[in-house]
């Protein structure tokens, strides 16, 4: 009752002070050279009153009183101007803002962005910009993700990792870059995603099912990769990074030139990266209880150099944009010569121990080249999206060659591929997508879409994990957004798929003794399957002054991939003979998300729990069995489906202790079970453990010579991992410490963005549940200090 | 302050929630290839000969059934090792094979069984029509299986020479 009266009062007084005489404030925002902007924001306090100026840079400011203001200007590119006036009649301010070389990057995403984002998306997401990974860089752009909640990696090494979301990875996770579906070779353990982390200014995580807008695949979530900025108009920008790590030894570079003149801008960056074996705290490892000892705490052949470029340019007109993105990631690493993959073998150990950066026989070469179109214009109310994509992914894995099971001892010099060529992947993709988003009235928008994508995939080498195949798959979708109000928000959506996959059959190139005689064994049928799904999804998300609430469900689905349909062959990886299951369904998933965040002043909490079903997920079952013939004495692993049920979610809580340190917690859990099928009662494989981390960070506009200076500590704390499911090893509990600071510091008119981490300070030796190299007991990296170092600089096009 | 300390209690229920965890009756052991004891054979570093037969006699054992093993045998003239026992044995020289000795083969094991006793004969022919085998280093495999699909692993360096 009183806060009513208070209320009251409060608007009566409002009123007393509108009844005052008022003036207009109106001006001119122009640069230097007396170029209008448009878009430049002016806010008046006190009574914060803001306005954005018009097309011909002008602005107008009704209903102020007589008195003193302080006029605030900015504008993205320029430098902020603060200046006082006195009003007492109908006043006019003009000013002239000043063109300055600052990061853009920092601009454009900001926290803002992410809360907005946040509220639009009835999923839960996580938006991080490039500042997020450059304090936090890893190995690779999943590594430096991982942590965020909810999302953890399978490692390969010090420089690859595959995504994985709330415990899903592999094909349940997508990744799009720039509005185009990531294809690379995601169902390989020891593939990693190639993208360049240097290269990405703005990320979003989508945890939950997003087949809605994503299609077949987005059954754990989403990695949204996005290359946004734009030049200041009339500039030229760029930034020079340097990087080091300690641990691997590694030293890289990344250089990016952008510029803008009018409508048309271009940006080029390369990347190139080289680092060493690195180094894990332990002097032998034990793989199958064979004990190997390693030089220098080394792990063995495992450097590895990328080499990146990017282009990108295109057209921006306020109603029509076409932006075209060309990149190519190229990539050679070794993998850890005493287990290949992770068979103990023994090796040349003079040869490799005699340089720790040399990259020996086995290894991988990844190559990804990619041209990405997205275009956008906007007609009325109603904006279209036509997103274009051509992708090639070529793989090769290199060892010397090894006679396994029935092989010839000694390699034919008859054959059409080179004796060390172990395995090769080569995919061509083309992918589009078109939308159209028709903004009803400010309340509702309709956004329909069709995707399609088109893969031809090829194999070669010695060992045979899958068949050749050819992908289509073709989706149309529609989604519904009304807004109650500003705070609350209804989505609907529903899709449709249609996907065929043809794998080509295979014979062995060498032959293999039957019950009659011996022949070249058929190892993969011509196969032709199609499948059809619909997905929904429907959510719907409230935010209430300090709240933010949320609820979504729905369905999601993943087609089989060729080497669920078609597998037949042995991976020596894991002493397994890996067995495809034609008859396999579209895997389809039902999802529960929920979500809710407080934030005040100096506290913000968030907890995002799930529940998630699914009737026939696919998993490779390892089963009792033996075969001779086509596995050569190795264990028979066959993709079945089974129910299978998942819970789990995230939370984190910040609080502003004082001024200028935060402390927070982050932890992540997730349970799964199978119930039905021969593994009833088990987890799924690579369920990552629960984990938190529990941080505090120390922020100072200014100490010694920094601006924003920060210094931050991770204790993270991992759960042991018992519940397991063959042929995994359970994994203990384990904490690190990692350590990380920065600021920016200016020399004459040059700025310099310094970051510095210690990973696994106290150098602990500890295994990862969900790498991969668990099975074989390579503890994880030990001590590194990373180093990064951003010089951006900036010019004027005249 | 009174949100703030409901919050605060709300996450400290939803972190004992994940601290819970639970017990069930779902195998989680390995089958067990048993080493030790005399009447094993072969055993890492032995001998056997061509163009006669050996008594394989090993043990296995599971907690709850096994599955199936095989055993396999190819040659090691490269020295590329994958033994899984400690002890080091004396290799010849590296060399490329002409004609060597691949032996593989998938053996069930009858249903419901805890422990197994393998003893059984295994035939290594002469060699190939006429062409003798390749004598020399390699390698004896031993796989075992549960049912619950968990699997182990022997690695064995053997010589198989011509008497």
């Amino acid at each position: 009752m009183r806060k009513i009266l208070v209320l009251l009062s409060m608007s009566v007084v409002w009123c007393a002070v509108s009844a005052q005489n008022t003036f207009v404030l109106s001006g001119k925002i122009t640069d230097e050279k007396n170029k209008e902007l448009p878009g430049a924001a002016i806010v008046v306090s006190p009574g914060e009153k803001g306005v954005v100026s018009d097309a011909r840079g002008n602005y107008r400011i009704d209903g102020i009183t007589e008195g003193k203001y302080q006029v605030r200007v900015s504008f993205i590119g320029y430098r902020e101007l603060t200046d006082s006036v006195q009003v007492s009649s109908n006043s006019t301010f003009n000013c002239k803002l000043k063109f300055v070389p600052l990061n853009l990057q920092e601009v454009v995403v900001t926290d803002n962005y992410a809360e907005t984002r946040k509220k639009e998306e009835t999923l839960n997401v996580e938006v991080v910009n490039d500042d997020f990974l450059r304090q936090n860089a890893g190995g690779s752009l999943m590594k430096s993700l991982e942590r965020l909640p909810g999302v953890s990696t399978i490692d390969i090494g010090s420089g690859h990792s595959k995504p994985v979301i709330r415990g899903l990875g592999f094909n349940r996770v997508v990744v799009v870059e720039n509005g185009v579906k990531h294809e690379g070779q995601q169902w390989g353990a020891d593939h990693g995603l190639e993208i360049d982390q240097y290269s990405v200014d703005n990320v979003e995580v989508i945890k939950g099912p997003a087949s809605l807008m994503f299609g077949s695949d987005a059954v754990g979530g989403v990695i949204d990769i996005k290359q946004n900025h734009l030049p200041v108009d009339h500039s030229i920008n760029g930034e020079v990074n340097l990087v080091g790590k300690t641990n691997n030894n590694l030293l890289g570079t990344s250089v990016e030139v952008a510029g803008r003149k009018d409508w048309f801008f271009a940006r080029l960056q390369a990347t190139v990266l080289d680092y060493g074996d690195y180094k894990v705290p332990a002097d032998s490892v034990d793989i199958y209880s064979y004990r190997v000892p390693l030089y220098k705490n080394h792990l063995r052949n495992t450097a590895g150099y990328e080499r990146n470029w990017h282009l990108s340019f295109g057209i921006v007109k306020p109603r029509f944009q076409s932006r075209f993105f060309v990149s190519n990631i190229s990539s050679k690493s070794g993998f850890f010569a005493n287990a290949h993959g992770l068979e103990p073998r023994n090796v040349d150990t003079e040869l490799h121990d005699k340089s720790n950066r040399d990259i020996l026989y086995p290894f991988q070469q990844v190559d990804h080249f990619k041209v990405v179109n997205k275009n956008w214009w906007k007609y009325g109310k109603t904006s279209f999206t036509a997103d274009l994509g051509f992708q090639r992914n070529f793989r090769q894995e290199k060892s010397y060659y090894t006679s396994h099971g029935y092989m010839p001892p000694v390699f034919p010099d008859t054959m059409s591929f080179a004796a060390d060529l172990e395995r090769e992947f080569d995919k061509y993709v083309y992918t589009g997508t078109l939308k159209a988003s028709l903004e009803q009235n400010t309340q509702t928008t309709y956004t329909a879409g069709i995707s399609s994508e088109y893969q031809e995939n090829r194999i070669d080498g010695r060992g045979f994990i899958i068949p050749a195949f050819q992908q289509f798959t073709l989706g149309g979708f529609l989604v519904a957004k009304h807004s109650f109000s500003e705070k609350s928000l209804l989505q609907f959506g529903l899709r449709f798929d249609y996907g065929t996959i043809k794998t080509e059959a295979y014979y062995d190139w060498f032959s293999s003794p039957t019950e009659n005689g011996s022949s070249y064994l058929q190892r993969a049928q011509d196969l032709d399957r199609s499948f059809s799904n619909v997905s929904w999804s429907a959510g719907y998300s409230y935010s209430p002054e300090h709240w933010l609430l949320k609820v979504n469900v729905g369905k999601s689905f993943r087609m089989p991939i060729a080497k669920e349909l078609a597998a037949n062959g042995v991976n020596y990886h894991h002493f397994s003979y890996e067995v495809g299951n034609p008859d396999l369904s579209a895997e389809v998933s039902y999802q529960l998300d929920g979500g809710v965040e407080y934030h005040s002043q100096k506290l913000a909490v968030g907890i995002t729990p799930f529940l998630n079903y699914f009737p026939n997920y696919i998993y490779l079952n390892p089963t009792s069995e033996h075969d001779r013939l086509y596995g050569n004495g190795n264990q028979v692993y066959i993709y079945q489906q089974s129910e299978v049920f998942r819970l789990g979610g995230e939370l984190h809580a910040h609080y502003q202790l004082l001024k200028s340190l935060q402390v927070g917690i982050m932890g992540e859990y997730v349970y799964s079970e199978q119930l039905s099928g021969e593994k009833k009662g088990f987890t799924l494989p690579f369920s990552p453990p629960a984990s938190a981390i529990v941080n505090l960070k120390y922020r100072k506009e200014k100490f010694l010579f920094f601006q924003h200076a920060y210094t931050s500590v991770d204790y993270r704390l991992t759960a042991a991992q018992n519940n397991i499911v063959p042929p995994e090893e359970t994994t203990d509990a384990y904490q690190t410490v990692n350590l990380g600071m920065g600021g920016e510091v200016k020399i004459r008119q040059q700025n310099l963005k310094l970051s510095l981490q210690v990973q696994n300070l106290f150098n602990t030796r500890y295994f990862n549940h969900t790498s991969y190299y668990r099975l074989i007991n390579l503890p994880e990296s030990g001590r590194n200090f990373i180093l990064n170092v951003s010089i951006p600089f900036s010019g004027e096009i005249k | 302050m009174k949100t703030q300390s409901k919050i605060l209690l709300l996450l400290m229920l939803a972190i004992t929630a994940f601290a819970c965890s639970e017990t069930d009756d779902k195998d989680d052991q390995k089958p067990v290839i048993s080493m030790s004891g005399t009447e094993v054979f072969p055993n890492n570093c032995d001998t056997l000969y061509f163009g006669e037969a050996f008594t394989f006699r090993i043990h296995f054992s599971d907690n709850q059934e096994l599955g199936s093993f095989s055993i396999a045998m190819h040659n090691n003239f490269d020295h590329h090792s994958h033994s899984t026992e400690v002890t080091e044995c004396v290799f010849g020289p590296v060399k490329t094979p002409v004609n060597a000795f691949t032996f593989i083969e998938d053996y069930p094991i009858p249903e419901g069984t805890k422990e197994y006793e393998v003893n059984m004969s295994v035939e290594i022919p002469l060699g190939e029509g006429t062409i003798p085998f390749d004598e020399g280093d390699y390698h004896f495999f031993i796989s075992l299986t549960d049912k619950a699909g968990w699997s182990t692993q022997k690695g064995l360096s053997i010589k198989i020479l011509h008497r």
